[in-house]
């Protein structure tokens, strides 16, 4: 499904180039759930931000399916990132000013999804995660564990195939964390490719596979046994 | 079982635009609350806006109301007046006047006219006196005209049968607010009669009120076959105004080609014999309030110029708003760069960004637009008080006003939403969203913008005070003779007998210290008469006349040259019945130097005046007598009681009400039916500059808004320097920073700004200052201080906003402010 060849991402400075990602290949096949795991400034959230396409700034080649990203239009670009991917962050990163029901319409109403369904499938989800009756509460009156929920919510709501996590309970006490991976692993057994970065290694066994960056490069790349 | 969710909703492409509805109320509850959680910036924004809408639309309300002058008469566009050219000695006047004859003619002798009336304003020689059996009123708006006037001037009738007017002598239509005044209501007028200047009248009817925007008004119309000249058409003197209606079809090019030859045969042999030319000109009445100023009309006229200016100012004014907002709201972006990251990471491209930021630009010029429409209902009648034309609100809340002010809000919405837009959906999501963005890329965009609105403040500053220089250099220049403590009363020709002892009286008791009878106050001298060395016709030329008795010199205390004051046994000019008579006339500078003479040689010369033969009997000292936007013209002084329609008194030193009280008893003994309705020559002499005092008022009035505007737009251009700089004010404070260091950081950048402005302003006042003054033949000298003065207020004015905002800066407590870091 995604397949990196040679991906470098580095910072030229006055004198060298300090690389931040060298030499990455991966192949990633459709319903993996893959960890990264690595020290802080091993390029994880790098990795993460041009699996995503929010950063098409690297050198190497990124194909999507049988796509390269480097030759595709702005446009075709812009509606894979729409219809594809999914994000949820560490620092949750809610719109301060919408309701818990207006956080998970948005990416609906940017994926022109009509009305009746946003309602259904908005309705959906808040009873999925037990959240039908915080629907109106703005993301300052949630705790970080249910923001973290309407996190998911919304990152899901308009089903992608690929889901992408930044350090996802890095906020969280690890009651709340493990309630976030159980949800990570309903979504994987329905079908969604998961990809998150995280610093607790008790995460990775929620997934399939597991790969350890360190100083921007793969150091270990292992399945997960079950 | 989830997994059914999903199915059920497989993506279907076709609901692209099914749910924009949506996607704008979901834009509209966030702009709401985002405007909400912002109180300062909204608060600022709205209130720069509305103030901005407020004057544009005032300003737009008066520059319309001011061009719409005359084009409410059916047909107006084929309406001419009629201007009378004279050449005479090389010297051309254009006047607004022409003969009784030209009317009568024109509609006898040219096809192309369909119907023409005439009006004589009697108020250009002296108002008259209204008895309606209670005592007299004073009445100065009072007019002739001929039965024609409703046909070329579709006035609406309220009372009397239209076509029976003003047909027969002795006829007289009131407006509707006169008829109120004297009557209580037009039906109550109609049928009655009024006593004026002693001739009985019998009111035919009642027409409206002269419209705000006609060049004619007047309370009284009187037919004009009552005067003497009604009866008997003549082709001089020209003291009427002539309008004449042309036919739809005519070409009003070729009738104007026409009239000389009708000139050559009414005025031919006169042409010879006096050796002047004349000529008629056509001037379509909907040009007449903003054309030509020197031009007399019922009315004064309006420069064009001023509406330009205005017109400007408008803009700018709403720039300036404009400019507030899309100030704050880049500055602000810093602020908003996560919300845009975000939006853009779950798939908004930037036409929906654009549309979020839009739509929160909108709702704020909306909310400015219906705020501005409250206060403009609120000001209104101040503002027509100041400007002098009154606003015609119905025409606001008009359709054409609503969509007018529905685009301008459009645009303003726009242009204000866009660039702030453009520079937040233009950011790196990623970048955005780490929060370590600096909104750096629009600083130049901003920094200009700041330095437009200050460059526009001082700008309007400057001239403010350049216009009010030149006010009050006019106000208290030497004119050569006295103004103050001299009052006008008016006379009357029928005081004739009894004058002599109410001057005597009023000596005696020592109220007045001199009087004289004068034909007009001596700032405004109108009278125009024709001079030449005797026998020399070729050279004749037009010259100023000023009919007074021989105490004037006294009086307003002019300075005589040459020669010798009146005596009590010369002449008056009337009285030189035959030609082997002559007069004396005390000549001016002016008309010595056109005359050929000089001072010393002119004594006894004689001269060609007004028709008579007069030797100069005097040499005065050139006094102003018109206003300074003229020099110094010739003009001849004499005798001639006859032509008096004011008594000039000089009061003695000490309060003048006191004298006054004194000379109103003496006045109302011994001239009861005349009221005692006195005037200050000083402050009739200030009247002459009243619109350029409005112009001054409306500069002052807008400049300070501007600069009360871009104050704000600084004020929260600060407070969001010093949000984003708190941490490092912080950190210099717990280093030791004073009140003062705090200032100096926060204001470094803008003072370099504000200096700029200043540059540019100072630039532009020099400009407007030597193009405005270009108006007066006798200016101020403009030295530095208006332009200090503007820049030093301005920058002060700009130091205490941005000391404020720092000084609530240095008090936050750092221990605070650190800790969120």
């Amino acid at each position: 499904m995604i397949q990196l060849k040679e991906i470098d991402k580095y910072i030229e400075s006055r004198f060298q180039r300090v690389f931040i990602l060298k030499g990455i290949n991966l192949t990633i096949g459709e319903g993996e759930f893959i960890t990264l795991m690595g020290p802080s400034g091993a390029g994880k959230s790098t990795l993460l931000n041009i699996l995503g396409l929010l950063d098409e700034d690297y050198a190497g080649e990124y194909y999507f399916g049988d796509k390269s990203i480097r030759k595709m239009k702005d446009k075709e670009r812009s509606s894979l990132h729409k219809s594809e991917f999914g994000y949820i962050f560490q620092a949750y990163h809610l719109i301060d000013e919408l309701t818990v029901y207006e956080n998970i319409e948005t990416p609906l109403l940017y994926r022109s999804v009509s009305s009746s369904e946003r309602k259904s499938i908005i309705a959906d989800l808040l009873d999925r995660f037990n959240m039908v009756a915080k629907k109106d509460l703005f993301p300052a009156q949630l705790s970080g564990g249910q923001q973290q929920l309407v996190g998911i919510a919304r990152a899901i709501a308009g089903r992608p195939r690929v889901l992408l996590a930044d350090e996802p309970t890095g906020n969280l006490h690890s009651g709340q964390a493990r309630e976030i991976m159980e949800i990570f692993q309903e979504l994987h057994a329905e079908g969604t490719t998961i990809i998150q970065a995280t610093h607790a290694r008790e995460n990775a066994d929620f997934g399939t596979r597991l790969i350890n960056l360190v100083d921007g490069r793969i150091e270990t790349d292992e399945a997960i046994a079950k | 079982m989830n997994l059914l969710i999903f199915q059920s909703a497989t993506a279907d492409k076709s609901l692209k635009f099914s749910n924009t509805k949506a996607m704008w109320k979901n834009y509209l509850i966030v702009s709401f609350r985002n405007l909400k959680k912002r109180k300062l910036y909204t608060g600022i924004n709205l209130l720069g806006l509305t103030i901005a809408l407020v004057s544009f639309f005032v300003i737009s309300l008066y520059i319309y109301h001011e061009w719409s002058y005359d084009r409410i008469y059916t047909g107006a566009d084929r309406i001419y007046k009629f201007n009378q050219e004279f050449i005479s000695g090389g010297e051309k006047q254009l006047v607004g006047t022409t003969p009784s004859s030209l009317v009568p003619t024109l509609i006898e002798e040219f096809p192309e006219v369909e119907t023409g009336t005439l009006v004589f304003d009697l108020s250009i020689f002296s108002s008259v006196m209204v008895d309606a059996g209670e005592g007299n009123q004073e009445e100065s708006r009072f007019a002739f005209v001929d039965d024609n006037f409703y046909q070329v001037f579709d006035f609406e009738i309220l009372a009397g049968q239209k076509g029976k007017l003003l047909n027969e002598p002795n006829q007289l239509v009131l407006t509707e607010s006169t008829a109120k005044r004297y009557f209580g209501s037009a039906q109550n007028a109609e049928g009655k009669s009024l006593k004026i200047d002693g001739q009985e009248y019998f009111i035919t009817g009642v027409m409206e009120d002269f419209p705000s925007n006609s060049h004619l008004d007047f309370d009284f119309l009187a037919s004009f076959k009552t005067h003497r000249h009604g009866r008997n058409p003549e082709w001089s003197p020209s003291n009427y105004y002539s309008y004449a209606k042309l036919r739809p079809e005519s070409n009003p090019k070729e009738f104007e080609a026409k009239l000389p030859m009708m000139v050559e045969k009414y005025l031919g042999e006169a042409q010879k014999e006096y050796g002047f030319q004349t000529s008629f000109f056509p001037q379509v009445v909907t040009s007449i309030h903003l054309g030509d100023q020197t031009i007399r009309t019922v009315k004064p006229g309006t420069d064009i110029k001023y509406l330009y200016i205005f017109g400007l100012v408008a803009i700018l004014l709403i720039a300036i708003g404009i400019i507030n907002y899309v100030n704050l709201a880049t500055a602000e972006a810093t602020e908003r760069n996560k919300e845009v990251g975000l939006r853009k990471v779950m798939g908004a491209d930037r036409v929906q960004l654009f549309g979020q930021f839009v739509s929160e630009s909108m709702i704020l010029s909306f909310g400015a637009a219906a705020l501005s429409l409250f206060v403009i209902y609120l000001v209104s009648p101040q503002f027509a008080k100041l400007s002098g034309a009154p606003l015609d609100l119905n025409l606001l809340f008009s359709i054409p006003g609503m969509l007018l002010l529905a685009g301008l809000v459009l645009i303003i919405g726009l242009l204000s939403g866009m660039y702030p837009s453009v520079i937040l959906s233009g950011l790196e999501p990623i970048k955005a969203l780490g929060n370590k963005v600096k909104i750096g890329g629009g600083a130049w965009v901003r920094k200009s913008l700041v330095v437009f609105q200050f460059f526009v403040s001082m700008g309007l500053l400057i001239s403010t005070f350049v216009v009010k220089s030149q006010l009050d250099y006019m106000r208290e220049v030497n004119l050569g003779y006295q103004r103050e403590q001299v009052i006008a009363l008016p006379y009357h020709y029928n005081m004739r007998k009894s004058i002599d002892a109410v001057k005597q009286e009023m000596l005696r008791t020592g109220a007045a210290e001199s009087i004289s009878l004068a034909s007009d106050m001596p700032i405004y001298i109108k009278a125009g008469y024709s001079i030449f060395r005797g026998g020399d016709n070729q050279n004749e030329f037009m010259i100023t006349g000023y009919s007074v008795d021989k105490d004037l010199v006294k009086t307003i205390g002019l300075e005589i040259l040459e020669g010798e004051n009146f005596l009590d046994t010369d002449l008056s000019r009337t009285m030189a019945y035959d030609s082997s008579m002559e007069y004396p006339v005390i000549l001016n500078e002016s008309a010595l130097q056109q005359l050929g003479w000089n001072a010393g040689e002119a004594i006894g010369r004689k001269v060609n005046f007004g028709g008579g033969m007069a030797h100069v009997k005097g040499v005065v000292k050139n006094f102003y007598f018109n206003s300074l936007h003229h020099g110094v013209g010739p003009l001849a002084i004499f005798i001639d009681p006859e032509q008096a329609n004011v008594l000039l008194l000089r009061l003695p030193a000490g309060n003048p009400a006191v004298h006054l009280a004194r000379l109103e008893q003496t006045w109302k003994e011994m001239a009861p039916d005349r009221p005692f309705n006195y005037k200050f020559v000083d402050q009739e002499y200030a009247q002459l500059y009243r619109s350029e005092e409005r112009v001054g008022a409306v500069f002052g009035l807008f400049s300070g808004i501007a600069i009360f505007i871009a104050c704000m737009g600084l004020f929260g251009l600060v407070s969001y320097v010093a949000l984003r700089r708190t941490r490092e004010i912080s950190i210099r404070k717990v280093l030791g920073a004073t009140q003062h260091d705090v200032l100096s950081v926060l204001s470094a950048d803008f003072f370099r700004l504000l200096g700029l402005a200043a540059g540019l302003a100072i630039g532009f006042g020099l400009w407007f200052t030597d193009a405005w003054l270009a108006a007066f033949a006798n200016k101020a000298s403009i030295g530095i201080w208006p332009y200090l003065y503007a820049v030093l207020i301005v920058l002060l004015l700009a130091l205490i906003t941005i000391g404020y905002r720092s000084w609530k800066v240095y008090t936050m407590n750092p221990s605070k402010t650190l800790k969120s870091e």
